[in-house]
């Protein structure tokens, strides 16, 4: 029987590791670092010295593990039911820096900036938002212009996790005002000149990872940092957005999963109440067996689509699915155990708060769940027929 | 120097064991390399990282335990050695070493490592035994090993306090808890643990008979725990008094 989850015996090791790992350095520090608002860097920076967890789509030539979006989503999915916060920073590291340099670059970039994100000497990040344009990318507002052997960036990019400790990112910018479409990336270094960070965002929840402004005030980039052909960014979105939509789609089984795993455990095994199990009350049974069908529900569509992103051809219509699927899935099952803990579920003794603060992020990130409908009805409309 | 490192595959100490018919039922269980083994192996990649040379695992089982040299070489370790026998459950502590000095002969190390015993079957044996066999030194309980020169200076838990051992090498040194942390291995030492080759031998290529002197009559699981009693009392006091009792006429420990 194919294992939709492992397809290979690769998979299948990654995702032991990734289960350990989370476990066993993942787990102790998720709720301090949550409490403190704190980046665990040197952890960070770790996946890449001492578990080369990072690559995982980059060939083997280049450093990495030459996996595939099946081993993105896996380490994704195993590391979020221990730490969603870390694992979000992993993922802009990982999926929207990694990923998106080495398939939009050539050799020169690539040689240039992915091997010391692979083995933790950079941590980086990806910047597309802005503080007025979110959904609508196209409205960006930042620019680049052309200045002998440099570009002079200005602009500022909004929502950016790992702002504050990144010494890389993906910049997109525009760089031709009257094309909406013509927009262009850039790797941006911490140290160029004119660059700098705002203010680190208070958030509701993925308190660990650091969210805030990239400010670029005539920022002096490199011509040779220019990523693929000018006027080339739309690709490199559109490819990105797919995997990082898959990966917080993953993200949000994680979460689900531990919730699901809490859930049971306590209600089967631990608490009773009026002399019984809590399992045995038809109110508990709801909340759970109502989780546990959404969570395979969505599981499955979610490695379903694993299956079908890759690099070279365009999957948008379902990652958005698995996407607006998995998101919703993860609120309401983080929500539904809370209310089975009761109280307990409500304190900071048990991570089922954390969990849901968490998940409410993956609605939002990437792409709202509102933008995921409206992609999922264009891309359907243009069907020339609906088959599946 | 080159580092031999018995290894042993073991049920993950998690695993819920179940006895049927007198043999332990190996269904759903998941293996591990046992825990005391996976820090002599620790041990010697640390040694190997500071000084050279090799490491090299060796395991005894079916071809199951191969899963656990290639851990062992995720982990680090250069070259694995499966002394192939299908129901090693069934050989005793003897045969396995006496397997393992004949695959280990004309080779050339200077230390072997292993844990204090396996998790499993608790005997630790088969380190002291190997020993024997080599007419090696062996010290067991490491807490704390160095390697300097042409000796090694081994740290040992002792009643009441600690020991500290000096050798010549060779020598067979056993692992205690403590001795060190053993790492996660790196996603790509387990990528390249996969196409490493193992070489594989079994009893009848090492001219080794199984002719156990210990033999295994069977296996129960533990009796189920009585249930708990709680002692009736109008108050504390009536209770304690009804407690201590019970202790003495009852169960008679006091």
């Amino acid at each position: 029987m194919l294992d939709l989850f492992n397809p290979t015996d690769d998979h299948k090791s990654l995702r032991e590791l990734a289960a350990d790992i989370g476990a066993n350095l993942l787990e102790p520090q998720a709720k301090e670092h949550d409490q403190k608002e704190k980046f665990n860097e040197k952890l960070m920076r770790e996946f890449g010295s001492k578990y080369s967890l990072f690559g995982i789509t980059v060939p083997a030539d280049f450093g990495g593990h030459g996996l595939d979006a099946v081993a993105a989503v896996i380490v994704h999915e195993e590391l979020s039911r221990f730490d969603p916060a870390f694992t979000l920073s992993y993922l802009a590291h990982e999926v929207l820096f990694v990923n998106n340099v080495f398939h939009s670059s050539g050799n020169a970039l690539r040689n240039k900036y992915i091997p010391p994100a692979l083995d933790g000497k950079a941590i980086c990040g990806m910047g597309m938002s802005e503080p007025a344009a979110g959904t609508d990318v196209l409205g960006m507002k930042t620019r680049a212009e052309k200045k002998g052997d440099r570009y002079i960036l200005n602009g500022v990019k909004q929502w950016i996790t790992n702002a504050e400790c990144g010494d890389a990112f993906l910049v997109y910018a525009r760089t031709n005002e009257k094309d909406r479409r013509a927009i262009s990336s850039f790797i941006v270094e911490r140290s160029f000149k004119g660059f700098s960070v705002g203010k680190k965002e208070e958030k509701m929840g993925m308190k660990q990872s650091p969210t805030g402004q990239l400010v670029l005030e005539d920022c002096e980039v490199p011509a040779e940092n220019l990523v693929g052909e000018e006027g080339g960014a739309l690709l490199h979105m559109m490819r990105n957005l797919e995997i990082e939509r898959l990966t917080l789609a993953a993200m949000a089984i994680g979460i689900a999963r531990r919730a699901l795993s809490e859930m049971i455990r306590y209600a089967a095994h631990e608490r009773e109440a009026f002399g019984k199990k809590l399992a045995e009350f038809g109110q508990i049974q709801q909340l759970i067996a109502e989780s546990y069908a959404r969570y395979r529900a969505s599981r499955a569509l979610v490695y379903e689509t694993a299956l079908r992103v890759n690099p070279d051809s365009r999957e948008s219509l379902s990652a958005a699915a698995a996407k607006l699927s998995a998101t919703q899935m993860a609120e309401y099952v983080t929500r539904c155990a809370i209310q089975v803990f009761g109280g307990n579920g409500y304190t900071r003794d048990y991570p089922l708060e954390r969990l849901n603060r968490d998940a409410i992020l993956l609605s939002i990130g990437g792409g709202t769940n509102e933008a995921m409908q409206k992609n999922i009805m264009k891309d359907l409309a243009a069907l020339e027929s609906f088959h599946s | 120097m080159n580092i031999l490192v018995l290894i042993k595959q073991v049920p993950d100490t998690e695993a819920k064991i179940n006895v049927a018919g007198g043999k332990v039922s190996e269904a759903g269980i998941k293996w591990i390399i046992s825990p005391y083994d996976e820090i002599a192996l620790e041990e010697a990649i640390r040694i190997k990282e500071k000084s050279g040379g090799t490491v090299t695992a060796i395991c005894v089982g079916d071809d199951s335990v191969q899963q656990s040299i290639r851990t062992a070489y995720a982990m680090g370790a250069d070259n694995g050695i499966h002394i192939k026998h299908d129901s090693y459950q069934m050989l005793d502590a003897f045969g396995i070493a006496e397997a393992i000095a004949k695959a280990i002969e004309g080779q050339d190390y200077q230390v072997i490592l292993a844990g204090r015993q396996g998790s499993d079957s608790d005997n630790g044996q088969v380190p002291l035994i190997l020993a024997t066999l080599k007419d090696w030194g062996v010290v067991s309980f490491a807490k704390k090993v160095e390697i300097a020169g042409d000796k090694a200076i081994v740290t040992a838990e002792a009643e009441g306090g600690e020991a500290v051992y000096e050798s010549s090498l060779p020598v067979v040194i056993t692992a205690n808890a403590g001795l060190n942390e053993p790492r996660y291995p790196s996603l790509k030492g387990i990528m390249a643990s996969k196409k490493k080759p193992i070489e594989s031998k079994n009893l009848n290529d090492l001219g080794v008979t199984p002719n156990a002197r210990v033999e295994v009559l069977g296996f129960e699981p533990p009796p189920p725990r009585p249930p708990g009693r709680i002692i009736d009392g109008a108050d504390a006091a009536a209770k304690a008094k009804e407690l201590a009792r019970s202790l003495r006429e009852e169960i008679k420990v006091i």
